[in-house]
Formats: C-alpha cells, sequence, structure tokens
C-alpha cells in the first residue's frame, strides 16, 4: 500500500516454513505504533513517580526527579504528536458501522473465546473502541496537563487543582487501556505482537481474527504472486 | 534548608506515615508580628537576607516606600507598604511584613509531589529542602498566600526558612532580632497568643474596634501571626479573610489515588487470574481458518472489502451457525480453494 512497505510475499517464502504471510502494517504504522507506545511508557513511569509517593523511586529512570519533572511535559508533547499521526493515518480505518454493534453484542463470547465467528474486517469492534479511547484520553492528558507545565502558563490555583484532578483520573484509565492491550496483543493473541514488529501476520492469523479483511489481501497477495 | 537540624519532623511532603510520632510533647514555637508597633525600617528585611546570604534584589522606584515590588526566591520577606483612604477621609499606612505564615497545616506540603521536598518539624516551621525539589511549582498554587517563589535559573522554589537553623540552636529569627520596636515577637505559641489577645483588648480600648488576632483556623492557624488593628480591613493588609487548604480538592485526589492503585493492582491481578482460566487464544490451522474466513465471505451478500460492513441483517446470520462456543469452521462445501494455486 505505502511507499514503505516491507518485504515481498516472495522474500516471506523464501525462508521455508513459516509460509506466506500478509501485509498487515506498513513501516510508517509501525513507526507511529512505537512513537506513541514508548512516550506513552516514559510518561506513565514518570506519571507513576509524580502521582504515587511510593513510586516514586521511578524517577531513578529519568536522572531523577527534577530532570523527570521537566522531561514529562515534552514526553506529553511528543505523544500527543504522535497520538494526532494516528488520529490522520488510522482515523479511516477506525469508523464505526453496524457490523460492530453486532462485534459489541458479542463481546461476552468474544471475551470467553477468543472468537466472535463474525466477518470482521480490518479492525474488529474493540480495536476501534481502544483507538478512540487512547485517542480521546490522549488529548485529554495534553489540555489537562497543560496547566500543569508551569506557572508561566498561568491560571489560577482552581484551575490547577482541576486539571491536577482530571489528568490523574484520565491517566488512569488510560493505564488500565493499556493493560488490557498489552495483555491481549502479546499474551493472549499469539501473532499479534509480532505484527507489529515485523508489519507481517500469518494467514491462519489474518483469516481467523479478520476474514473480511484477509479475503482482499489474500487475493491481492495471490495476484501478486502469479 | 537543611533538614533535620536536629529538630523531630511533623510531617514531610509525599511521605506517607512521615510522623516520628512517639515524642509526648513539643512546644510549638510562633512570631508574632504587632502591625501596631511597625514603623517600616525594613530592618528585618535586611537581617533576612544578611542572615540567609541571600542577593539583593534589584530595587525600583514604583511609586510606593516599598522596597521591591514583590517577594522573590531571594526575597523572602518584604514589608509591604498598603496606602489607603479611611471612611472619614484619613490616610492610613497599613504596613505588614510579609513572609511565609508557616501554616499549621500547610497547603504547599499537601501539594507537594516530592518525597521529602517540604517538612513540617513539630515545632511548627515548615521549610523547603531545595534538594529534594523537583521544580514543579504545586506548591505555589497550593499556598493560601502567594508565598513560595520559583527560581528561574536553579529551577527550584524559595522562601522563609522561620530561620530554622536559629531556631534549632535557641536563638530567635534574625527578623525578631533585629526589629527596633518590639514589633516582631518570638516564642512558645500559646505565650504569643497571650500577647497578641492583650494587645488586641488595649487597641479595641485605643479606638480600633475591629482589632484582631490573625490566626484563620482554615489553615490549623499560624506560626507566624499578626496583631491587626484594622480587622475589618484584612483585604487591604493584603491579607485573605478566610484563607484554607484545598482540602476537598486534596481529599478529592488522595481518594482517586487510593482507588487508582487498588484499580491498577486489582487490574494486574485480573488480568492474571484471566490468563490462567483461559490461556492463549491460538488460531486454528491454516485451512481451517481460511476455510471458515472463505465461508463467511460467501454466506451473506458479498461484503465490502476491508470494511466489514455487512447489513445488521447478515450478521445475525453469522451468528447463527457456526459460531459455537468452540467455534468450530463448518465442513467447506468442495469449492477450489484459492491457495493451491498460489502455491
Amino acid at each position: 500500500m505505502s511507499a514503505l512497505r516491507m518485504g515481498t510475499d516472495a522474500q516471506t517464502n523464501g525462508e521455508g516454513a513459516a509460509g506466506p504471510t500478509l501485509e498487515r502494517y506498513t513501516l510508517t504504522d509501525r513507526i507511529v505504533h512505537w512513537w506513541v507506545a514508548l512516550t506513552f511508557i516514559a510518561l506513565m513511569a514518570s506519571g507513576f513517580a509524580l502521582g504515587y509517593p511510593r513510586a516514586y523511586f521511578l524517577s531513578g529512570l529519568f536522572g531523577g526527579g527534577q530532570t523527570m519533572r521537566f522531561l514529562h511535559p515534552w514526553f506529553g508533547v511528543a505523544f500527543t504528536l504522535g497520538i494526532l499521526w494516528m488520529l490522520l493515518s488510522w482515523a479511516r480505518d477506525m469508523r464505526i458501522n453496524a457490523a460492530d454493534r453486532e462485534w459489541v453484542r458479542r463481546l461476552r463470547t468474544y471475551t470467553a473465546e477468543g472468537h466472535t465467528g463474525l466477518d470482521t474486517g480490518r479492525y474488529n469492534a474493540g480495536q476501534k473502541g481502544y483507538y478512540w479511547f487512547s485517542v480521546a484520553l490522549g488529548l485529554a492528558l495534553f489540555i489537562t496537563g497543560l496547566p500543569l507545565w508551569g506557572a508561566w502558563l498561568g491560571g489560577a490555583a482552581a484551575l490547577h487543582h482541576w486539571a491536577r484532578f482530571l489528568h490523574h483520573g484520565a491517566f488512569l484509565l488510560m493505564v488500565g487501556g493499556f493493560i488490557i492491550h498489552v495483555y491481549m496483543s502479546t499474551v493472549m493473541f499469539p501473532g499479534t505482537f509480532s505484527a507489529m514488529t515485523t508489519g507481517r501476520v500469518s494467514r491462519a492469523w489474518a483469516a481467523w481474527h479478520h476474514p473480511a479483511w484477509f479475503r482482499v489481501q489474500d487475493r491481492r497477495r495471490a495476484g501478486a504472486n502469479r | 534548608m537543611s533538614t533535620e537540624l536536629g529538630l523531630a519532623i511533623r510531617r514531610k511532603s509525599a511521605t506517607p506515615a512521615s510522623s516520628t510520632g512517639i515524642r509526648r510533647h513539643t512546644t510549638e514555637i510562633a512570631k508574632l508580628v504587632d502591625i501596631d508597633l511597625c514603623i517600616g525600617c525594613k530592618a528585618c528585611e535586611v537581617a533576612c537576607k544578611e542572615w540567609n546570604d541571600l542577593p539583593s534584589d534589584h530595587t525600583s522606584n514604583f511609586g510606593s516606600y516599598q522596597s521591591h515590588p514583590d517577594l522573590t526566591a531571594s526575597t523572602w520577606d518584604l514589608m509591604r507598604f498598603n496606602e489607603i483612604e479611611l471612611d472619614n477621609g484619613d490616610l492610613a499606612w497599613l504596613i505588614r511584613k510579609d513572609s511565609c505564615l508557616h501554616c499549621d497545616d500547610p497547603g504547599c506540603l499537601a501539594a507537594c509531589p516530592a518525597p521529602g521536598a517540604i517538612v513540617q518539624y513539630t515545632n511548627g516551621i515548615v521549610n523547603f529542602d531545595q534538594t529534594k525539589c523537583i521544580g514543579c511549582q504545586y506548591c505555589v498554587t497550593g499556598c493560601p498566600f502567594d508565598i513560595p517563589r520559583f527560581d528561574q535559573k536553579t529551577k527550584k522554589v524559595y522562601k522563609c526558612t522561620l530561620c530554622v537553623d536559629r531556631v534549632s540552636a535557641a536563638l530567635e529569627p534574625a527578623c525578631v532580632k533585629s526589629c527596633p520596636t518590639g514589633a516582631i515577637k518570638f516564642g512558645g505559641k500559646p505565650e504569643m497568643v497571650g500577647i497578641a489577645n492583650g494587645k488586641v483588648d488595649k487597641l479595641k480600648k485605643r479606638g480600633f474596634a475591629h482589632a484582631m488576632l490573625y490566626d484563620p483556623a482554615g489553615v490549623g492557624g499560624l506560626h507566624m501571626m499578626y496583631v491587626v488593628p484594622r480587622g475589618d480591613r484584612l483585604s487591604d493588609y493584603g491579607l485573605p479573610e478566610d484563607p484554607h487548604v484545598p482540602g476537598t480538592f486534596f481529599s478529592a485526589l488522595s481518594v482517586l489515588r487510593k482507588l487508582g492503585s487498588i484499580s491498577v493492582w486489582g487490574g494486574l491481578a485480573a488480568t492474571a487470574i484471566f490468563y490462567l482460566r483461559t490461556g492463549r487464544r491460538k488460531p486454528p490451522p491454516e485451512d481451517d481458518a481460511v476455510t471458515e474466513a472463505e465461508r463467511l465471505g460467501r454466506e451473506p451478500a458479498p461484503v465490502g472489502a476491508g470494511h466489514a460492513a455487512p447489513g445488521d441483517g447478515d450478521s445475525a446470520s453469522g451468528a447463527g451457525d457456526g459460531v459455537g462456543p468452540v467455534s468450530m469452521p463448518q465442513p467447506p462445501p468442495p469449492q477450489p480453494e484459492p491457495q493451491e494455486e498460489e502455491r
């Protein structure tokens, strides 16, 4: 799709046992993802240190409290830029449609079985939901973070206190989403983490989790190989 | 500026259970500023600079006898010269020594996220430890009296220490020592309150009907109190009528914090249990998965590529059959498998 697309099926096939794979994330997709992921981890660690006295030891990871305090807002700026990039480049695939409503109805089956049996496209409703959840909270964290950055931004004490409370609340929601996201993409569904590192997924993975997307991609792959 | 100095600590910022507790009783100290006796000589300002080795700030004429417009990171004590017109047309000069009031319930300490950067001793002195300050300036918004000042060069916050180093060596603070009229007194808090009450009575007899001791309860009382002759004009002195620690905010924040740590640890535990219950979810063998995908593609009307937007009706049909809990793919109807040609 993109000029940055890495590797071809022929090359992957040459590696033997792995079998043919499909491109799931372009290099650009993966750079955006890991940009946001790494800045978020840095923000989360420094955020825990700033919000929880017992987690203050994490400030050592950033060269001490004062350096951490200096870095945290800048990590936030970098993170927000990544979020905006994600918003521009992924939003089209994340539009909610009627099929997503059915997916939500089968959420219980999905958590119990890890599968809904629906003809899911590139993203299922859960992925779309997590995307919009992260984008919204990411922007909320940026906005509520501004009054906390420094006195030079002005603002009354009441504004500062509200911002601090909301920043903390949004942070906790974000951490909750992050735990679920990491669990699902590493432990729960094999093949998902490597999709975000190599950019490619096996045909079995694609057909099982995203059948509608799989059919299009697989036909395209077959066409290219012919 | 230093921390321990042999003084017992009541609490430290961002330090759970920081009280040393075991001691039976410590005399709380207090400064008392009798505004009626103050002549505005600024000796206390100079003494503060000298004792604390603070550089002088550039002074400028801004239409007042006041030396500097405001407190700074290196000016911890400032005589504020407030000129007001009384109801009868007379002029009054409300001179107030402005410096940290050492609240018994300090808003700065409650706001501070850096462990140990703000210390409150059992004697009531509230002190900043700049070696632990991270420069976030939360104390600035936590203080109801607008006292802490941020230094752009060191990126840390400073204020009056109540000469904790002198007090710990049984000396009175530098400003007290230098005051030529005895307007600044120093001693145990009960003793100071006694002196203040006597003075307030005297002022009332002299016609200052609203004379009062300024020791507001909203911050738990002060360790630098004022005798205010015109108690009906507190705001003209630059004193808030009813200062208080933003208690609702801090208790809401601490509830949120507790909720947060419970749910983060709980969430991790729940995730671990979820893993133990359900394990990993591997896709079925490639052929089965592909067959199932092809079947889903055939079943309802052809689905828009990549958009997965089947109408409401057909997604329901998908739910009906092949989607049992085990989700075994239905036996595929004989059909040329696309992957055969590819290989």
